[in-house]
C-alpha cells in the first residue's frame, strides 16, 4: 500500500518501510538476505520529541539512515517534512540536522570553529549570518572558550556538544539524534539532555534513538519500541508502562553477590525477570514480580552468607521493564 | 552556557552558482587547514620524485652536458611530483573521510558529493603544483642550471592547463577510491605506470605500440608535451604542435570531468543502496 | 590461584618460556597474514606481485633504453630493480605494524600482554619475509621473461639464498623503523624515505662506486646493497662459494640491524610507557 500525499501535520511519516541487506557469494550469487526492517509504520508530529528504542541490531540505525537519506529502503514510503526521502534528498538534508552517536563525524585536526564554518558553508548558511550564529552556537553548547582548539584535544562530552552545535548550524526544523549521550559521564549526558529539551522548546521536532530507557522516559512524549525490524509498541511512556502494571519491581543494592545468587532468584516462583548489574562495587539487582514486597523474604533468605544487601526498595515498573517485556516476548 | 533561543536565524544562501561557490570555497579552505595541520604525507610526494630524478641524473651519466637537458630532467621530476600528489592526495580527497569517520556527515550534506570532492581536489592538485615548484627549485639549485624557458607565456598556459587536467583526473580517481575499499591501492599502483605512460622522464615515443593508446588517453600526456615544447629549446617529442597538444588536453579534461560527475552520482546511489560507503 | 590461572611468566622454566614464545610467534604470524586486510583480495596480490614490480623495473629499463645504453646496462638495472621491488613488503609494510596498531588502538592491548616481544613482532613480520621474497622472485622472473635477462648460466641456489637472506635482512630494517613508530608519529615518513633512498644508494640502478665517496658507507649499511650485488653475481653464473663473502657481510649487517631494532624497540617501549605516547598517532 502506498500513500500518494504525505500528511502535512507530520514531520516524519513512515509507511510499511522495509529494508533488506543482501550478502553475495564470491561468484555474485545471493547467499543471504537479511531483513533489517520488516514493514515498520510510525509518525512523528511537528514539534514532538519522539523516541525510538530497541536492542542492538533491532533496526534503529537502519531506520535513522533511511530517514536521513543515507540509505534507500527496499520498499515502503518515508516522508520527512512532507518530502519523499527517495526523491527530495537535498531539500530534506537542508532542513534536518543529524547527530551521529560516538566520536566520529568531526575533523579532529582542526578547531571547533573551523568545523562549524565548514559545515555551515556545506549547508548553505548565509556567510553573514554564520558569522554571528557560529559563536552563538559555541556559547550555547559551552565551547566558546575552547573554540579555537583542535577537536582532537576535546573530551568525549565536548565532542558530543560540538556535534549538537554542528547539527544546529543551519537552523534545521527536524533533528535526528542517534544515541547522543552514549559513552558520556552523567554530567555530560545531563547537559546534552538539557540541550535536547531546550531545542524542543524552540519548536524543533526531534527524533531520538537511545539505549537508556530512563532517558527516553524523561525526554520523550512518545516512544516506539523496535525489535527485530518491527515496531512492537508505540505510545507515550506512561501508556507503555501500563503494559507491565501487573508487576512490581524489587530493587536491591548489594555487595559481594555472584551470578549464582541471580540464578537462584530467577528460579523462585513468580519471578518474571531479573536484571542484574554485578560489575560495580555496589551491585544493582532488579527483580520483576507480581508479588512485589511479598517476595522479599524469599529473596533475602537466598542470599549467601558472604554477601550483603545494603538497600531494598519496591518500585513501580519503569519504561525499561516494559521495554524488556516487549523485546523479549 | 548560552541560550539556544538567542541564535540568529539560519538564513540560507540563494542561487545555484552562489551555493556551489560556497561549497567549493569551504572544501578548499578545510583541505588547506587539514593539510597544514598535518603535512607529513607531502614528504613522499616530494622525496619520491626527487629521488627518481637523482637516480635519473646518475643514470644520465653524472656531469651530463647541456643545461636544457638538465632542465628536461628537472621538469620531468616536477611533473612526477604533480602526478604523485594527484594520485595520493587528490584521489583520496573523499576517501580520507572514510577512515576519518566523517563520511556520514559528508554524505548527509545537501550538496552533490562531486562538488565537495572538486573543492578538495583543487587544493590537493594546487598543492602538487607547489610540490613541483619546490622540486624545480631544488633541482635547479642542485644541478646549478638556470631556468631559461623558450616561451614563458606558453609555458605558463601549458602548466595551468596541465594542473586543471590533473584535477579532473584526480576527481575521476576519487570515484574509484569510493567504489572500492581497495580503490586506494588501485590508484597507488597507478603511480609508476602513469609516470611512464605520460612521458614524464622519457618521451612516450619510445614506448611499445601497445602502450601508446593508454598514453594518449591520459590528458596530462599532452600537457607534458606542451610544457616541454614551450620550455626546452629544440624539443621535438611527438609530431603534434603545441596548440594541438592543448586542444587534445582540453577535450580529454572535459571528458574526465563529465565522467567524474556521472560516476559520482552512481557512487552516491550505490552508497545509499548498500549502506557501505562509510565503512573503512 | 585457581587451576585456570597461569603461573607468572618469570617463574617458568626456559623451556616453557620458549614454548610460550613459539606460540606467540605462531599466533602473531597467522595474525600478520590475516590482519593485513590489504592482502585479503586477489587484486592486492596482483598489484603487489605483478603490477608494481613490472612498472618499476619497466620505468628504469625504459630510461636506460632511451639513453641508448648497451643491453648489459639495462640488464644491470633490471636485476637491481627486481630485487628492490621487495622493499615495500619487507620494509614499508613491516614498519607499518606499530603505526597500524596505534591507529587501530590495539597497541596498548598488545603492549600490556606478557608476550615475548621478539616473538610477537618477528611473528607478525615473518609473513612479510615470505611475501617480499616472493615479490623479488617474481621480479627476477619478469627480468627473465619480459626484460630479456639471461639466466642461462645462473646459479639458482645462490639466487634463492640471496633472495631469502635479503628478504629477512630488509624485514629487519622494517622492524627497526617499526620500533621508531612505537614512539614517534614519523615512522611512516622514515619508511617512505628509506624506500626511495634504496633506489639511489643500494646499487639498484648504478654501482655504489658511482656515488660520491662520502655517501658510499651509507650504502653498505643497507642490506639490499649486498643483495643486489649477490643476485647479479649468481645470475651471471658465479658459484655459491663465490657469493659467500657478500652473503656473509649481508648476514652480519642483518644481525646488527635487527639487534639495533630490538634495542630501539625495548628502549622506545619504556620511553612510551614513561611519556604515555603509545596512543598518539
Amino acid at each position: 500500500m502506498s500513500q500518494q500525499t504525505p500528511d502535512p501535520q507530520l514531520a516524519v511519516e513512515v509507511i510499511a518501510l522495509t529494508r533488506e541487506y543482501t550478502t553475495r557469494s564470491f561468484f555474485g550469487t545471493v547467499s543471504r538476505v537479511t531483513r533489517a526492517l520488516d514493514g515498520i509504520d510510525l509518525s512523528v508530529k511537528t514539534g514532538e520529541l519522539f523516541g525510538l528504542i530497541g536492542p542492538n541490531g533491532a533496526g534503529k540505525t537502519t531506520t535513522v539512515k533511511i530517514l536521513t537519506t543515507l540509505l534507500t529502503q527496499t520498499s515502503g514510503e518515508a516522508y520527512i517534512l512532507g518530502l519523499d526521502v527517495r526523491k527530495d534528498l537535498y531539500e530534506i538534508r537542508r532542513r534536518i540536522g543529524i547527530v551521529f552517536g560516538g566520536e566520529r563525524g568531526l575533523y579532529n585536526r582542526v578547531s571547533a570553529i573551523d568545523n562549524l564554518r565548514y559545515f555551515s558553508d556545506l549547508y548553505g548558511v548565509d556567510s553573514v549570518v554564520a558569522r554571528d550564529r557560529i559563536p552563538q552556537l559555541l556559547k550555547a553548547v559551552g565551547l566558546a572558550d575552547r573554540a579555537d582548539e583542535r577537536v582532537e584535544k576535546y573530551s568525549r562530552g565536548m565532542k558530543q556538544r560540538l556535534h549538537i552545535a554542528k547539527a544546529l548550524v543551519h537552523d534545521p526544523e527536524l533533528l535526528v539524534l542517534d544515541e547522543p549521550t552514549i559513552g558520556l559521564d552523567p554530567g555530560g549526558a545531563r547537559d546534552i539532555r538539557n540541550m535536547i529539551r531546550e531545542m524542543q522548546k524552540q519548536g524543533k521536532t526531534i527524533l531520538l534513538t537511545t539505549h537508556y530507557m530512563f532517558e527516553a522516559e524523561e525526554l520523550c512524549q512518545r516512544v516506539a519500541v523496535i525489535s527485530k525490524g518491527k515496531i512492537v509498541a508505540l505510545d507515550t511512556p506512561s501508556a507503555l508502562k501500563k503494559l507491565v502494571r501487573d508487576i512490581s519491581v524489587i530493587e536491591l543494592r548489594t555487595y559481594g553477590v555472584t551470578g549464582d545468587y541471580v540464578e537462584a532468584i530467577k528460579r523462585l516462583p513468580n519471578v518474571v525477570r531479573v536484571i542484574a548489574d554485578l560489575d560495580s562495587e555496589v551491585q544493582t539487582i532488579r527483580i520483576q514480580s507480581p508479588l512485589g514486597a511479598d517476595l522479599l523474604s524469599q529473596v533475602t533468605s537466598a542470599l549467601p552468607s558472604d554477601a550483603k544487601i545494603i538497600d531494598r526498595t519496591i518500585k513501580e515498573p519503569t519504561l525499561e521493564d516494559a521495554y524488556l517485556r516487549l523485546v523479549e516476548e | 552556557m548560552g541560550e539556544l533561543s538567542e541564535l540568529t536565524p539560519g538564513k540560507k544562501t540563494e542561487g545555484y552558482l552562489a551555493r556551489r561557490g560556497q561549497v567549493l570555497k569551504a572544501c578548499i579552505v578545510l583541505t588547506a587547514k587539514l593539510f597544514f595541520a598535518d603535512p607529513q604525507w607531502i614528504i613522499p610526494s616530494i622525496i619520491a620524485p626527487f629521488i627518481f630524478t637523482l637516480v635519473a641524473f646518475f643514470l644520465f651519466g653524472g656531469e651530463a652536458s647541456g643545461s636544457s637537458f638538465l632542465l628536461y630532467l628537472v621538469l620531468g621530476s616536477g611533473l612526477m611530483g604533480m602526478w604523485g600528489t594527484t594520485i595520493y592526495g587528490s584521489s583520496n580527497s573523499i576517501g580520507f573521510d572514510r577512515w576519518n569517520g566523517t563520511m556520514e556527515s559528508t554524505l548527509a550534506a545537501p550538496v552533490p558529493l562531486s562538488w565537495i570532492a572538486l573543492g578538495r581536489v583543487l587544493f590537493n592538485t594546487f598543492e602538487g603544483v607547489i610540490n613541483a615548484l619546490f622540486i624545480l627549485v631544488i633541482g635547479l639549485a642542485w644541478f646549478q642550471v638556470g631556468f631559461g624557458v623558450v616561451n614563458p607565456g606558453l609555458f605558463f598556459l601549458a602548466s595551468v592547463s596541465t594542473f586543471l587536467s590533473l584535477s579532473a583526473f584526480g576527481l575521476l580517481m576519487c570515484t574509484v577510491i569510493l567504489l572500492s575499499r581497495k580503490g586506494g591501492f588501485i590508484t597507488n599502483s597507478m603511480e609508476i605506470p602513469v609516470y611512464i605512460a605520460t612521458g614524464t622522464m622519457f618521451p612516450v615515443s619510445i614506448l611499445p605500440m601497445v602502450a601508446l593508446p593508454f598514453s594518449f588517453l591520459l590528458a596530462p600526456t599532452w600537457g607534458i608535451e606542451a610544457i616541454r615544447l614551450s620550455a626546452l629549446p629544440g624539443y621535438t617529442g611527438l609530431t603534434t604542435s603545441y596548440w594541438t597538444d592543448l586542444a587534445l588536453l582540453a577535450v580529454e579534461t572535459l571528458a574526465y570531468l563529465a565522467m567524474a560527475f556521472v560516476l559520482f552520482k552512481r557512487v552516491e546511489s550505490y552508497a545509499k543502496r548498500n549502506g557501505t560507503l562509510d565503512e573503512y | 590461584m585457581t587451576s585456570t590461572e597461569s603461573a607468572p611468566v618469570a617463574a617458568l622454566s626456559a623451556e616453557a618460556r620458549l614454548r610460550m614464545a613459539l606460540r606467540v610467534f605462531r599466533g602473531a604470524f597467522l595474525f600478520g597474514r590475516k590482519g593485513l586486510i590489504v592482502w585479503d583480495s586477489w587484486e592486492m596480490w596482483v598489484m603487489q606481485i605483478v603490477i608494481t614490480p613490472i612498472a618499476q623495473i619497466g620505468f628504469f629499463a625504459l630510461l636506460s633504453i632511451y639513453l641508448q645504453y648497451p643491453s648489459s646496462v639495462t640488464q644491470y638495472i633490471v636485476i637491481g630493480n627486481a630485487m628492490q621491488s621487495m622493499s615495500f613488503a619487507a620494509v614499508f609494510a613491516v614498519a607499518n605494524i606499530t603505526s597500524q596498531d596505534k591507529w587501530q588502538g590495539t597497541l596498548p592491548s598488545t603492549m600490556v600482554t606478557p608476550a615475548n616481544r621478539i616473538a610477537l613482532f618477528i611473528g607478525r613480520a615473518s609473513f612479510q619475509v615470505l611475501l617480499s621474497a616472493l615479490i623479488a622472485a617474481a621480479g627476477l622472473l619478469y627480468a627473465a621473461t619480459i626484460f630479456g635477462v639471461s639466466f642461462a648460466t645462473a646459479d639458482f641456489l645462490g639466487i634463492a639464498v640471496t633472495v631469502l637472506l635479503t628478504s629477512v635482512a630488509m624485514t629487519g630494517f622494517g622492524l627497526l623503523i617499526s620500533a621508531v613508530g612505537l614512539y614517534m608519529r614519523t615512522a611512516m615518513i622514515v619508511a617512505n624515505i628509506f624506500l626511495f633512498v634504496t633506489l639511489l644508494l643500494s646499487g639498484v640502478n648504478f654501482p655504489v662506486s658511482a656515488l660520491p665517496a662520502w655517501l658510499q658507507p651509507v650504502s653498505w649499511v643497507i642490506p639490499l646493497t649486498y643483495g643486489t650485488q649477490a643476485a647479479r653475481m649468481a645470475i651471471a653464473g658465479s658459484s655459491f662459494m663465490a657469493l659467500l663473502p657478500t652473503l656473509g657481510w649481508e648476514t652480519l649487517d642483518a644481525l646488527v640491524v635487527m639487534g639495533a631494532g630490538y634495542a630501539l624497540f625495548t628502549g622506545f617501549e619504556n620511553l612510551s610507557r614513561r611519556t604515555g605516547r603509545f596512543e598518539e598517532y
